[in-house]
């Protein structure tokens, strides 16, 4: 990235404002009016026009349910300037219109049939709707009671007028009264736990012929509803690409009329500040310089005079920048934290370490294969960049999850259909096979705790050895544990590596190498000793070595910058390495699913109903036996894609990204003036 | 007899088993309630401000660890500690 200051007469404002447009290159640095000497700048002419109808626009795509999406359909330019009017006045204002109406329609109905639940209690009332209400000098009660109140209102007022009924354990009641005695009546009333029932103007005839009035106008106004919802579809089917490059053209107008205000201008001249990735400064300024007609001045700041705007807060913009394989994972990135312009973008190592990780947990040839299928299926249903990217990384990590299932002798879990497959026979004993010293195998020889058993049973003519590993054998889980270390103590090992590479591009040493380093020595030397410990026991070399620079790297970070506060973070680098045994505890768990499903399917179900025979099971057997396997394989696989997800997400974010992200803060995108065209085609 | 019982190797077989169980589960339990704080704190954040979802899954994750503490102690009990051999 290179500063660049464009700066020109008023005269020439828009030719280069269309360039830049057009370019797409400059990241504006918006003027904070701090400087005297310039103002900020005033919008084209017709800015407020666009706004207007791009608020108009904005509002008849929300009458339609129009969201952003991929384009079908591609318009030229002249085209939507032709068809905009047509769309923004007369579709417009008929889509607002029936909207508005429907809206009507809504509320009319839900008024009345309001209306019609609280009349329900007054039906069986043998009064007409207009004799309920209107009076002068009487005052009228209408509504519903829990005991029945003609005797106390009589004590009250002499001259009174109640009807009743009942129906349905409700007891309706209408009284009639002087109005000098409502005050009293009403007190009467509520001790028997009335509850006035307001009664709607406007209806007239019986209380139960005004119920069936609201509810049949209710459906009728439901019916006018539905034509119109039909229309608004149809127009939304109709003119949905055309509408979305209408927006965009409005908002690319709008974009540049008002981009004046994020520069600073004279009532003469502008100038705009902004980034340029370096390789194409001389392109911008031939560009703008020929589009101005030489009326422009396009000059890039030196080194040291960057630094400056830099030191007094200016962001220099971040460009990721990755090849097409590894570009959906800056997703994961991004969700972080963009990367500031000096740091390292973790990208490509996440493209390396996120798929193998989501493979060694899940680790089914099956499993991988169906989610494979299922992302190619999606691709293309969800075409937004962002569900492209995290359907691209998973199809990626769904490849490893294969590969690592090849080498488990995973096919729906152990003890399933591999067996079958490859070696037309299934073994009971798999948890059992360690125990056995003679059974073919590789051996591992013996730890510190012990022999360290064998791995792999014999299949057919193949005389066992690593492949396939099952991964509930007890050798197995020990070499498991030994491999998810290894690969904590990689990866937090690069985590810490560019740690102190990202202090050196800032130039803090001090902090590079009392800080950084000795966690990185400290890291890999406390896995390798843990491994040495395993492999050979308290005496072995590797211990040793170990815990001399384990002390060394103790020493460097009190001595570092932080002083014995900096030896107070160790037990979080221990717990980060420990926190790597979840690549193959997530594994085992769901391998125990699939295992359990296959023992119930195979040894106890389809032996069960065949009669105890464990060859030659009958069909009801294996069809019912199919489809508990179905079912159990089916929940394991959705519990099973989310932890192969979310665990290897943890592990960047917390137990790599922390080694080196932290330090500086995020940065800001790189996100130059202009827009990428969708909808418009030239 | 209770003597004998108590130094037979099935049974301390057992009770190495209970325990490896208890410390896997009973640091479930301890990750579990320190993360139903920080989850609910995170979906609040997240529905007034959707950027905030990388950090939020960063903080709630965090906790996990503990399970993994456990998960440790359960191996080793099981697998690696081999006391009557």
């Amino acid at each position: 990235m290179c500063r660049v200051v464009v700066a020109g007469s008023n005269k020439v404002i828009e030719p280069v404002i269309e360039k830049l447009h057009e370019l797409n290159l400059l990241h504006v640095v918006n003027y904070s009016g701090a400087d005297e000497t310039f103002d900020m700048g005033k919008p084209l002419g017709k800015s407020s026009e666009y706004a207007e109808q791009l608020i108009k626009l904005r509002s008849i795509e929300r009458y339609l349910e129009i969201t952003d999406k991929m384009p079908d359909k591609q318009f030229p330019e002249s085209q939507v300037l032709s068809q905009m009017d047509g769309i923004l006045d007369t579709v417009g204002n008929d889509v607002i219109a029936t909207a508005e109406r429907i809206a009507e329609i809504d509320n009319e109905v839900k008024i009345k049939e309001d209306q019609a639940r609280a009349l329900k209690p007054l039906a069986g009332l043998t009064l007409d709707m207009e004799l309920l209400h209107g009076y002068k000098s009487l005052a009228s009660f209408v509504g519903t009671v829990a005991s029945p109140v003609e005797a106390d209102v009589s004590k009250v007022s002499y001259v009174n007028e109640v009807f009743t009924s009942s129906s349905g354990g409700t007891n309706a009641v209408a009284v009639f009264v002087p109005v000098e005695k409502a005050g009293e009546v009403s007190g009467v009333l509520a001790e028997h736990g009335f509850s006035e029932v307001s009664v709607p103007g406007g209806l007239t005839g019986t209380i139960a012929g005004a119920i069936s009035t609201l509810e049949s106008d209710a459906k009728r106004l439901e019916g006018e509803k539905a034509p119109l919802v039909k229309k608004l579809k149809d127009i939304r089917a109709q003119h949905e690409d055309l509408i979305l490059a209408i927006d965009e053209h409005l908002s690319i107008k709008s974009q540049k009329a008002e981009s004046p205000l994020r520069f600073a201008s004279t009532d003469n001249a502008f100038v705009i500040d902004g980034w340029v990735p370096t390789d194409q400064f001389e392109a911008l300024k031939r560009e703008i310089e020929s589009a101005a007609g030489g009326r422009v001045q396009v000059e890039k700041l030196d080194g040291s005079e960057a630094d400056k705007l830099v030191e007094a807060g200016e962001d220099i913009p971040t460009k990721l920048n990755n090849p097409g394989v590894v570009k959906p994972f800056e997703l994961i990135t991004r969700l972080f934290a963009i990367p500031e312009y000096k740091e390292y973008d973790p990208t490509p190592l996440i493209f390396v370490f996120f798929p193998l990780m989501f493979g060694l947990i899940l680790g089914d040839v099956a499993y991988g294969l169906i989610v494979f299928i299922v992302m190619m299926m999606l691709r293309r249903k969800f075409r937004t960049p962002g569900w492209q990217s995290l359907i691209n990384i998973v199809t990626i990590s769904s490849i490893w999850a294969i590969i690592f299932g090849i080498l488990f002798g995973e096919i729906f879990g152990p003890l399933g259909l591999w067996d079958y497959i490859f070696s037309g026979a299934h073994y009971m004993g798999l948890l059992g096979t360690v125990a056995d010293p003679h059974h073919v195998g590789v051996d591992f020889g013996s730890g510190f705790y012990g022999p360290l058993g064998r791995i792999g049973p014999e299949i057919g003519s193949f005389a066992g050895g690593v492949f396939p590993m099952y991964r509930l054998a007890t050798a197995s889980v020990l070499v498991l544990i030994g491999v998810s270390l290894f690969i904590g103590i990689v990866h937090t090992g690069i985590g810490s590596v560019l740690g102190v590479k990202n202090e050196l591009a800032y130039g803090e040493k001090r902090h590079a190498y009392f800080e950084r380093l000795p966690v990185l020595l400290f890291q890999v030397f406390f896995g390798l000793g843990l491994l040495g410990l395993i492999a050979g026991g308290l005496g072995h070399p590797l211990v040793l070595l170990s815990a001399l620079v384990i002390v060394i790297s103790i020493i460097m970070m009190v001595k570092g910058p932080e002083g014995v506060m900096g030896a107070t973070h160790i037990p979080f680098f221990v717990s980060n390495l420990i926190s790597y045994l979840r690549l193959l505890a997530i594994g085992l768990a769901s391998v125990g699913v699939a295992f359990a499903a296959n023992q119930l399917g195979f040894y106890v179900l389809m032996p069960m109903l065949s009669g105890g025979a464990h060859d030659g099971f009958t069909t009801i057997a294996i069809v019912v036996g199919i489809v508990v396997l179905i079912m159990v394989h089916f929940i394991n696989l959705l519990l099973g894609i989310l932890s192969p997800f979310m665990h290897p997400l943890r592990l960047h974010y917390v137990e790599m990204f922390t080694k080196f992200y932290s330090g500086h803060g995020g940065g800001v995108e790189y996100s130059p003036f202009g827009r990428v065209r969708r909808f418009l085609r030239d | 007899m209770v003597v004998e019982t108590i130094t037979d190797g099935g049974v301390l077989y057992g009770l190495l088993a209970v325990g490896a169980g208890l410390a896997t589960g009973l640091a479930g339990i301890g990750a579990g309630v320190g993360e139903q704080g920080i989850g609910a704190a995170v979906v609040g954040v997240v529905a007034e401000e959707p950027g905030f979802l990388g950090k939020g899954l960063f903080l709630m994750l965090l906790p996990e660890t503990l399970i993994i503490f456990g998960l440790a102690v359960s191996l080793i009990l099981m697998f690696a500690w081999t006391p009557f051999a």
